[in-house]
Parts: structure tokens; C-alpha cells; sequence
């Protein structure tokens, strides 16, 4: 199936009650707009970000909704699952009614939702993508002038570390799990403070260079009578062996001021817990050096997991994990919901409004960190009693340097989440036009939401 | 997306077109007649130590967090043959590299490592660079170098000691750049046209060593291997059961098994397990660590040293407990060694390995024990029979309503719903025999007040608890045949197909008729030529130089169908 729309109707506007604009146009004038400068004049850089969280939120078929505002455009009402975003609320678009298609392939419970999110196909297998997640697309634009082209970050304290960022659809990032490890990895060995008035290029950074270029100068022999499948994987590896390179050169140069910046204290370690308030705090402390890891201007693109779908956050003392309590716990008929879920999707979203609140407090030129960042924050399903991916919760927040219409609530049954992944996409200018493929393929970004 | 990536993502969905297509046997051409790559496997964390320890000694200390691993169709192993690295993972080994690197020739060990002295410290000396760079490049290549790759290590070394003055500092980039090299994270397993038969292909005699050592010492070949590979004695059939026999009867035998047992039985699931404290407050990592660690002496005690029967892992009271689980098992500890032997007594309802600590927490909640996360992994460990994934939509209107006081009672509900009934009858009996063992594997008998009943019949068969349970496993064929499958998977790094079935029926029968010894299976498997046929996963008819562009794309769990040369 695919939804055809021609040129004509894409550029009177409305449809299903959300505009829609043409990605090259709009994309060349995101290219020449202009963002908040430092009182200087310099262009502060426009940061994007994933951020994910599991178990969606609540929206019953029986119209018990708890996060979907009746009114919408800008000034929404804050829902009950909401609440935690009250202080960011206007900086933030609330985006309801997407739904992940799968053109004849199975929901795969926990997967099929963010996969298609992020990747714009509905995947054929759990634990593997189609394509590769839009966010490398955006770290290709946007993350080549920092040292690191993007971070990733587990707050979950899952089985295994969590993220959905990949390149190939097989290997996904490795992410920080602790806030002592992404001190570290921010802030460590090879760390170069942009304020410091006595800044010298390090001379065994040319000798860690030619280390590299003795391993990239084999790649042709190695390529050869190799197959598609490890062609790709080695292809990851010269990719990852280039970004190290471009790590070391840039530790070459001369680092531009950047006023936001304060280089944190180490953080001291935690014990490992999935707890929903210690996973809450674990979000909370990542984030305040993430959001000075971006003032640094160490990194432009992140991915940040909360918790994953199928993880096991629970409430001390409780037998039954969070998961758990989503498909078990009856719904109540008088509210039309389930109440213990709910309560623990607003505990969930007290951690994202954390989140919000951290990038907030950082001053940046005019404004703030958050109102010069993207970060679109979604959920493996909608009501995840049924493994929904109807209606998958989906959030922009920050300014993206002024690109961003924030506050809005856009809501459009039945259309496809890769709409939304486009317009983050185009609002922080990656050079995309199209995302998705099948009856998810589009080119129709969300007008409403780009200045 | 850029252009090539667009091109290779279309490719990948027209190979996996291709790779639906019944397997054929490729005819290499002779006059196209070169080797190709037929796997690019990237070694695991514990090889990593290993190859590292035995090329340059077990002082080498190894700090630093590796790429997380990603289970596929059950192993660790397969997925390996199917992960790439990312650049934090890159990040990681490279800084690994450096200082594994500067330790190697650190002024300490340089007398040792280094066979050579160079003519000036403090110049470069491309002669006794290359000595070192040949010598430790082979063990951590697999194989020797070429003259390419060893020039472009001369060149980085020579910059270098010019640069720095030091001759020592120069040859440590040049071995930081063998060490982050994707022939070393990668065993790269390469076919050669088989020169006794020009039609057909046959892995190449270092692809041969690798996999051999992997699988039972989980590290890459040794001197002695290296040179049977060299002289292409490995090709002989004498030459690769004398090395095999050789390597089983060595004490390294236990880090294969470990390595193998710790892949099959997930017990990489320890690193990163948490328990709610105010539920199992004697939980915390030493407990983890140590009942990772029992099981693995339990199986290892059994299974190498004793050379006993594998099916009595499942009924064997013979253990060895330390003092953190000695808690958890409520017994005293009075040992001054770190770990006693302990035979588990018959009122402690514990029989073989599934009543330890390390299966009865591991497959659990946080909070609460779970008999279907246990049946399905009993199924799927010990008999490999995968549960599917539970339906999206299925309905739970039974399950929600439930108040009944103990967990079988509220499986029960679950079982009467149709959406569920299929998979929870299959795992929930298995499980439910577990029951007297909560979240953290402590004994119990009640739940909520009332006595747990942990009767179950499973095939027609009655079980009574634990013990029970643990005989239906021992007399239960499909628990051999399926190890016999596990060994060939981890040691080939791929899932069995349809034309490996006739040999892994073979091989579960001569398992069988030795007694169910698991090193003699290890020495079964891998001298067996089925071991190393050359496999591409589509099978499609190839002149050499195209074989390997005609493998499958990555899919978890595809049933594409793949190819033998035989």
C-alpha cells in the first residue's frame, strides 16, 4: 500500500487536519535561517537528540486517554501524564494520533513501534532494523565538527545496555550507562576545556593518527572477495575507524570559546538499580552532564534511552515489574484506564520532564541550551496493554535554534510516525527530503511546527 | 542516507530474495580460483583476553568495557558472525590498544617481548621492528602478515621513533595499530579453492586452526597450531586429531568449556542482573558473581575433570558453594578456601544445575520468581525449542481479573485464554515445578499463605518438583541432541539448516553410544569434515570470486536457507 498525494495537494496544505510542507525548499531555507547568537555574533550550533522511554502512555480504547490534550494547536492543556512537562510546556509539541504501518508485516510486541520511528520501515524481525535510524543521517549533517559525532546514553540499568541508534540495522551503539562512564567519556582523557586561555596542540595526537592510517591503508586487500553482509560490517568499521580520525583532528584545533560551558566535578558511582526512582535519578544526573557535554560543545546529537520496553523497572517492594502491571492490572471501568499503569507513566514522564528541566537550566546566548536543541522523545507503543502502535506518544522539544514553532499539540489519526521523524529531521537541517518507505515513505513534514 | 548507502540497503533487500532460494552447491571456476572471505566473526570479549594473555602473558591487565554482544537463534556465537563495531565500540578498543601497547613494551617487559635490540634506542630500526611485528603479528592475525600490511606497521613505527626519539615508542604505535585492526577484532575466515578437488572449496588451513581453538580453548592458535597450519599438516586427518587430541587433554580444555557453557546457559545475563533489595536483600553482585561461578565449576568439575556423563547435570547434588551463597542457600560455610566442595542434601530439593542459584535467579523478575520465564528457557537452552514472541494483541481480560494466591493459579487463568494456551502449556508445567524456589533461588513452600504445589506432567510424564524435573531432563533425548546442535552452532558460528540435520543426528548418536562425554563430543565435532564445510549463506552457483558477494543480509531469526560446499 502506498499513500499517493500529488504535488498539488501537498501544497494547498491541509490534510487530516495537519498541514504539510516539501522537504527541499523548506530544507534550503532551514540552511540559510538564522539561530540565537552569542553576544559576540557566533552562530550557536542547533543540537538534536533522541529520547526514548517504554511502555507508551495512557489511551484506552474505552476513551480513558491521560495524555492526548482535547484542544489542539498552541495552548494545550496539560494531561495527567503530562504534568511533568508543565515548566517546559511551551517549548514542547505534543503529537498524537501517529501510527507506526506495517504493510502486512507483524506488530512485533516492544519493536515494531520505535523501529519504524526511527527508521521509517516496520522491521521483519525483533532486534533487527531495515534501515538504518535517522538519527545517524542527522549525525552525518549536523556531528562532524565536535569531537564526538553523537553519545548515546542508557539510563535503564537493563539486562543489556540499551539503544536503538544503528547504522546497519544490525550493530546498535554502545551507550553510557552510568554517570561516572559518561563523565568520563566527555570529560576525561582527551578532554579540552574550550575556555582555558593556555590551550597547546597535544603532539602524540599526529602519532595516535598514523596508527589509523596504517590500519585504513589495508582496507582495500581486506575488502576484496568479501561478501555483501561483511561488506557492510567492515564498512562500519572504516566508518567508526574515520570518525576516530576526525576525533584526533579535531583535538588539533584550537577550540572556539564557548561561554555555557562548565566543566563538571566526577560524579561519584551508583549501585546499579532499575527501580523506577533510581532509574528516574540515574536520567536526571545523565542528563546534567549531557547538557554540559552539548554547552561544551563535545557533541551535537545524542540518544537518550530511559527505559526500554520490555525492561524490568519496577516499584520497590512490588512483585510485579512495570511490564508486567501493563498487561495484567484491569482496566477500571468507572475511569476507563488502568490506574496503576497510569500512575507509573506519570512517574516515567517525571523523568523526561527532568530531562527537559536540565537542558533548560543551562543559559545559552539569549536564551537557553534547550531552546537551541531538538529533541524528539517517542515510545515503543501507544497503549501498551495490547502492544498498540496506534497512537504512539511522540514529542518535539526545544526551539532547534528558533526553527522550531514549539507548544503546539498536532494530532492526526491514523497518519504515519515517520512524518514526525522527517520533520525533526528537517528542522535541524539534515539534508532529507524523503524518510520511510511503503505506506510509511513520506515527504510530507508537519508544517504547523516549522518556522 | 547517502547514495552508496541507499544502494547497499536495496541490495540487502534483493539478497534476501535470493537467500529464500534452496541451497546449491557452488562450482568455482578454476581460472577465477582465488580464496574469499566467507566470515567475518568479531571475537568476544573473553577470546579477546585470552589471545591477549597467551600472546604477550597474563600480566597484561585488560580495563575497559567491551562492545555488548547480541544473542541470535540462541547463541552469542551467531550473532558475533553477524556484529560490526561502532564508533564508541571502536573508541573503546583503541584505547584498549594503546594500553596493552604500552604495557607489552613497557621497560619492564621490552627484555622479554621484544626479540630483538635495536641498533640505537633512539632511532628507528625497521629490522628488529619487523622481527616484532612478524612474530606477534601471526598470533594476533591468525595468521602471518603480509608484506603490505607489515610495511604499513614499518612506516608507523619509523614516524614514530623519529618523532619521539625512541625506538620502543614508535614500535608501541605500530602494535597498537595490530591490535585495533580489524583483522584481529575480527576472525576473518577465509576458502581457498580445495587443490584436490578444483571444483569445490575448503576453508583454509589458519581459518581451520582458528576455529579449532576458539571452540576449545576459546583463544586464537597457539605456536604449536600455528605450525601445523603453516606446513598445511592441518589439512591431514592424523595432523588435526593429534592437534585435537593434544588441546583436549590440556588444562586450557576448561576455558573452552567455560566459554561455550557461558554462551549456551546465558550467563552473560550476570553482568548487568538486579533484584529489588526490599524483596531479596541478600542479593547483591558477589552473589551474582559467585553463582555465575558455581554452575560453571559444577559443569566443569563434571564434565572435564571427571569426564562424567552431561546428562547428570541435571541430577547430581555435587556442587561447590563460597560464603555469599552459602547465605542464599541457608547452609554454613566453615571453609577457609574461598570455595568448598558441597553435595546438596535430599531435603534441600535441589537437583543439578536447574536448582543453583544461577538458573532460579537469572530467569526471574526482580521481584518475584517466574515459572513461564523459566519453561521457556529450559525449552530453549536444554532442548532448543524457541518460544515465540507472545501475540500483540492478545487478550488478557482473563489474567486481568485474577486474585488468586499463588502464581500457578493465575498461570491456570492464563492458560484458558486462546491466545496464550499454546506457548504457556508448552512452559508454565516446566516452570511451575521450580515453584519451592523464589525469585533469587531461596527455598520456600508457601506463597501468600498457601502451600505451593509443584506437581506437573509434561509429554505424558509426572513430575513432582525439582527433582523431578531434573530426571525428566536426564532421560530426556532431546536435552543431548540438543548440546550436540549448541556445539556445532557456537564452534561454526551459524545456525544449523535443513542439510546439517543428517550429520547432527550422526553426531547426537555417536554422543550417545560414548556415554554422553562432553570433551569426546568436542573432539567428535570438530574433526569431523562437516565442520568445516565451507558455508555461504545462499547457495547460489559461483564461480569463486562472487561466492562470498552472494551472503545472506542480516536477519535475527531468517529461515533463509543456506548453502554447502561440500
Amino acid at each position: 500500500m502506498r499513500l499517493l498525494f500529488d504535488r498539488r495537494s501537498i501544497l494547498r496544505g491541509m490534510l487530516r487536519g495537519t498541514a504539510v510542507a516539501v522537504g527541499i525548499p523548506i530544507l534550503d531555507r532551514f540552511l540559510n535561517g538564522s539561530g540565537t547568537v552569542y553576544a559576540d555574533g557566533t552562530k550557536l550550533p542547533v543540537r538534536f537528540g533522541t529520547y526514548f522511554w517504554g511502555l507508551g502512555l495512557t489511551d484506552t480504547p474505552s476513551g480513558g486517554t491521560r495524555w492526548v490534550p482535547s484542544k489542539t494547536g498552541f495552548g494545550y492543556e496539560i494531561m495527567p501524564e503530562l504534568e511533568a512537562l508543565r515548566p517546559v510546556k511551551d517549548k514542547v509539541s505534543v503529537f498524537s494520533g501517529f501510527r507506526a504501518i506495517g504493510d502486512g508485516r507483524p506488530n512485533l510486541v516492544h519493536w515494531s513501534g520505535h523501529a519504524s520511528i526511527l527508521s521509517g520501515v516496520a522491521p521483519a524481525v525483533t532486534g533487527r532494523f531495515d534501515a538504518p535510524s535517522f538519527d545517524t543521517t542527522i549525525a552525518d549533517a549536523i556531528g562532524t565538527s565536535t569531537r564526538f559525532k553523537v553519545i548515546d546514553i542508557d539510563a535503564s540499568a537493563s539486562r543489556l545496555p540499551v539503544s536503538y541508534s544503528t547504522r546497519t540495522g544490525v550493530t546498535f551503539a554502545m551507550p553510557e550507562t552510568t554517570p561516572l562512564a559518561l563523565y568520563t567519556r566527555l570529560f576525561g582523557v582527551g578532554f579540552q576545556d574550550p575556555n582555558s586561555d593556555d590551550w597547546k596542540p597535544d603532539p602524540s595526537i599526529i602519532l595516535r593518527q598514523s596508527v589509523l592510517s596504517a590500519i585504513r591503508d589495508q582496507r582495500q586487500a581486506l575488502m576484496a572477495n568479501v561478501g555483501k553482509t561483511d561488506q557492510i560490517k567492515l564498512d562500519q568499521y572504516f566508518t567508526s575507524v574515520r570518525e576516530m580520525e576526525n576525533q584526533l583532528a579535531i583535538q588539533l584545533e584550537k577550540p572556539e570559546k564557548r561561554e555555557a560551558c562548565v566543566v563538571p566535578t566526577p560524579p561519584k558511582d551508583t549501585p546499579r538499580s532499575a527501580a523506577v526512582d533510581s532509574v528516574r535519578a540515574n536520567t536526571k544526573a545523565l542528563a546534567k552532564l549531557l547538557a554540559l557535554g552539548l554547552a561544551c560543545n563535545q557533541t551535537r546529537v545524542f540518544n537518550f534511552v530511559h527505559t526500554a520496553g520490555i525492561s524490568e523497572t519496577y516499584v520497590p517492594g512490588e512483585s510485579k515489574i512495570y511490564h508486567q502491571i501493563t498487561h495484567d492490572e484491569p482496566t477500571d471501568t468507572k475511569l476507563g484506564y488502568q490506574p496503576e499503569t497510569s500512575r507509573l507513566a506519570g512517574l516515567v514522564m517525571q523523568a523526561f520532564g527532568d530531562f527537559l528541566v536540565e537542558l533548560d537550566a543551562v543559559n545559552e546566548g539569549n536564551g537557553t541550551l534547550l531552546d537551541n536543541c531538538l529533541v524528539m522523545a517517542f515510545s515503543d507503543t501507544g497503549y501498551a496493554k495490547i502492544h498498540s502502535i496506534e497512537n504512539i506518544p511522540m514529542f518535539l522539544a526545544g526551539k532547534a535554534g528558533g526553527r522550531h514553532k514549539a507548544g503546539q499539540h498536532i494530532h492526526a489519526t491514523g497518519e504515519s510516525v515517520s512524518r514526525v521523524s522527517l520533520t525533526a529531521q528537517q528542522l535541524v537541517g539534515a539534508p532529507v527530503g524523503q524518510f520511510g518507505t511503503g505506506s510509511m515513505g513520506t515527504a510530507r513534514s508537519i508544517a504547523e511546527v516549522m518556522a | 542516507m547517502t547514495k552508496k548507502a541507499r544502494w547497499m540497503w536495496g541490495l540487502v533487500g534483493a539478497l534476501a530474495l535470493a537467500a529464500t532460494s534452496p541451497a546449491q552447491t557452488p562450482k568455482p571456476a578454476a581460472s577465477q580460483a582465488v580464496p574469499v572471505k566467507v566470515a567475518l566473526r568479531r571475537i568476544t570479549e573473553t577470546q579477546y583476553r585470552h589471545a591477549i594473555a597467551d600472546a604477550f602473558g597474563s600480566e597484561i591487565k585488560i580495563n575497559a568495557r567491551f562492545e555488548p554482544e547480541q544473542r541470535v537463534d540462541r547463541l552469542l556465537a551467531i550473532g558475533s558472525a553477524q556484529l560490526s563495531l561502532t564508533s564508541s565500540g571502536f573508541e573503546q578498543y583503541f584505547a584498549l590498544a594503546s594500553s596493552v601497547s604500552d604495557q607489552v613494551l613497557s621497560e619492564k617487559q621490552r627484555a622479554v617481548t621484544v626479540p630483538c635490540k635495536p641498533a640505537n634506542p633512539t632511532h628507528a630500526d625497521d629490522a628488529c621492528a619487523r622481527r616484532f611485528l612478524t612474530r606477534y603479528g601471526e598470533r594476533l592475525f591468525r595468521r602471518p602478515l603480509t608484506e603490505s600490511e607489515i610495511s604499513a606497521r614499518l612506516r608507523t613505527a619509523s614516524a614514530g621513533a623519529k618523532q619521539s626519539k625512541d625506538f620502543y615508542a614508535g614500535l608501541k604505535l605500530a602494535l597498537t595499530s595490530l591490535l585495533a585492526a580489524p583483522e584481529f577484532l575480527f576472525r576473518v575466515e577465509t576458502a581457498e579453492p580445495d587443490p584436490t578437488n578444483r571444483e569445490q572449496y575448503r576453508l583454509d588451513a589458519y581459518t581451520k586452526a582458528a576455529r579449532i581453538s576458539f571452540l576449545l580453548w576459546d583463544s586464537a592458535p597457539d605456536e604449536e597450531l600455528l605450525t601445523a597450519a603453516r606446513t598445511g599438516a592441518i589439512h591431514t586427518q592424523n595432523e588435526l586429531e593429534r592437534q585435537l587430541s593434544r588441546m583436549i587433554s590440556s588444562p586450557r580444555l576448561e576455558d573452552g568449556v567455560r566459554a561455550f557453557f557461558t554462551d549456551v546457559l546465558q550467563l552473560d545475563g550476570f553482568e548487568n542482573l538486579t533484584k529489588d533489595p526490599t524483596i531479596y536483600p541478600k542479593f547483591n553482585q558477589a552473589v551474582a558473581d559467585s553463582a555465575k561461578e558455581q554452575t560453571l565449576k559444577t559443569i566443569i568439575d563434571l564434565l572435564v575433570r571427571q569426564k562424567g556423563d552431561y546428562r547428570d547435570l541435571f541430577t547430581s547434588n555435587d556442587t561447590f558453594i563460597n560464603r555469599p551463597l552459602a547465605s542464599v542457600y541457608q547452609v554454613p560455610f566453615a571453609s577457609s578456601s574461598e570455595w568448598a566442595p558441597y553435595t546438596f542434601p535430599q531435603s534441600s530439593e535441589r537437583s543439578g544445575i536447574l536448582t543453583e542459584v544461577a538458573f532460579l535467579s537469572l530467569f526471574a523478575h526482580p521481584g518475584s520468581s517466574s515459572p513461564t520465564r523459566r519453561g521457556i528457557k529450559m525449552n530453549e537452552i536444554f532442548m532448543c525449542q524457541v518460544t515465540p514472541d507472545p501475540p500483540a494483541d492478545v487478550d488478557f481480560s482473563k489474567v486481568q481479573g485474577s486474585d488468586k494466591p499463588t502464581v500457578r493459579a493465575r498461570l491456570l487463568d492464563h492458560m484458558t485464554s486462546p491466545g496464550c494456551a499454546g506457548c504457556h502449556r508448552r512452559n508454565d508445567p516446566l516452570g511451575l515445578t521450580l515453584e519451592h524456589f523464589d525469585g533469587l533461588g531461596q527455598l520456600r513452600t508457601m506463597e501468600n499463605g498457601t502451600m505451593i504445589d509443584v506437581s506437573g506432567e509434561i509429554d505424558g510424564v509426572k513430575i513432582q518438583g525439582a527433582q523431578g524435573l531434573g530426571q525428566f531432563l536426564h532421560d530426556n533425548p532431546r536435552v543431548p541432541r540438543c548440546l550436540v546442535r549448541n556445539v556445532h552452532s557456537y564452534g561454526v558460528g551459524r545456525k544449523a539448516d535443513r542439510q546439517d540435520e543428517e550429520y547432527l543426528v550422526g553426531e547426537a548418536k555417536a554422543f550417545a553410544s560414548g556415554g554422553y562425554r562432553f570433551p569426546d563430543l568436542m573432539m567428535q565435532i570438530a574433526s569431523s569434515p562437516h565442520f568445516f564445510k565451507v558455508v555461504t549463506s545462499s547457495g547460489a552457483e559461483h564461480p569463486p570470486s562472487t561466492v562470498a558477494a552472494a551472503t545472506a543480509p542480516p536477519k535475527r531469526s531468517s529461515n533463509a536457507s543456506t548453502g554447502v560446499v561440500p
